[in-house]
């Protein structure tokens, strides 16, 4: 649910990156952070390894305007992919108001992105959301690999119903923006008071 | 840099309180999604919304810490540093009260005076902030949701 400073006049959305480790979570969130100039974005946090694997989590906070007295916000965040740290994926899910579910697209990725995907499906179970009513956009990464995978194959397999999806090559840029606005307006049509 | 007060000037004061008694630099309240709800003091030296992100993510990571040694959470954190040290209450399980400072030896003052402010702070947290303001009568989820949607697609272009 998003957070309503009243005292501030603020609102805030949490948009959380969900994938498997190297889907290129970080890399959407460091496009975004070029992309947009100006009082819209402020300083990147980025918390990584040494192997430049994400190990707590990266924030990006936007700031998009005045909407009717209110400054809007939006506050991205990625989930560390790699396996063992199932329990930060967990804790930075919580209060989210929408996911994108960043898939690798490479053929060799094919399971990873299946257990990732029914890792967040439970996460957001134990936050009591509805999978099937929650702001989701399934993100196909890498899509200028060999043989990438089939935009409906996470859907086909796991039978998850229609899904908004959108296909990426996120190291050059195309269809970051994309993504971000399908997530932030799916959010911002189920705000409520 | 002096913050000025913000619209709940009873929450701003306690935390103004909080400063001077414990001869702090910095004090700020964060929300357990990371949003810094108010600050006062010196806050020229940090970007507070990252502060803000970074000190709900730790207590979050704390709160997994106590629930494996078998607690339900732990109340307190102090991170201590060669200059500045940051002392962070929980407040009812829903709010961070930060303070930072520099001098070592004032640690028992920081926890006092936090103490003596915390159930003050959590009574002016725990009114509906909806209360005799016009701010959420004025505010038109219609209106909101159109105008929102507008301001993203002109934003998040491609």
């Amino acid at each position: 649910m998003a957070y309503i400073n009243y005292d501030n006049k603020e609102i805030a959305f949490k948009i959380v990156y969900f994938g498997p480790g190297m889907s290129g979570k970080t890399t959407n969130l460091l496009h975004v952070h070029k992309a947009l100039t100006g009082h819209t974005r402020s300083e990147m946090v980025v918390l990584d390894t040494e192997e430049e694997r994400t190990l707590f989590f990266d924030f990006i906070p936007l700031e998009l305007g005045m909407v009717e007295g209110f400054a809007l916000r939006f506050n991205l965040y990625t989930v560390p992919g790699q396996i063992h740290y199932e329990a930060t994926r967990q804790l930075i899910l919580e209060g989210a108001d929408g996911v994108v579910f960043v898939a690798d697209s490479r053929p060799t990725e094919g399971e990873r992105n299946l257990e990732s995907f029914r890792l967040m499906i439970n996460n957001l179970l134990y936050y009591r959301e509805d999978p099937t009513d929650f702001p989701l956009v399934l993100q196909y990464n890498k899509r200028d690999c060999e043989r990438p995978i089939s935009t409906n194959s996470i859907q086909n397999e796991l039978k998850t119903g229609p899904i908004t999806c959108t296909e990426a090559v996120a190291t050059r840029g195309l269809g970051v923006m994309e993504t971000l606005r399908d997530v932030s307006r799916m959010t911002v049509r189920r705000f409520q008071l | 840099m002096m913050n000025s007060p913000g619209k709940n000037k009873e929450l701003h004061d306690l935390l103004n309180t909080l400063l001077k008694e414990s001869s702090a630099r910095t004090v700020l309240l964060i929300s357990k999604e990371g949003v810094c709800i108010d600050e006062t003091g010196d806050t020229s030296y940090i970007n507070t919304t990252a502060l803000g992100a970074l000190v709900a993510g730790m207590f979050s990571a704390t709160r997994e810490v106590a629930r494996m040694v078998g607690e339900d959470q732990f109340s307190i954190l102090l991170q201590q540093g060669e200059k500045r040290h940051i002392h962070v209450s929980l407040l009812a399980q829903s709010f961070m009260m930060v303070v930072i400072f520099e001098d070592l030896q004032a640690i028992g003052r920081v926890r006092y005076e936090s103490n003596k402010v915390a159930e003050k702070v959590v009574h002016c947290l725990r009114r509906d902030p909806r209360d005799g303001g016009r701010d959420a009568e004025q505010l038109s989820v219609p209106d909101f949701r159109e105008y929102a949607l507008n301001l993203i697609d002109r934003i998040f272009h491609s």
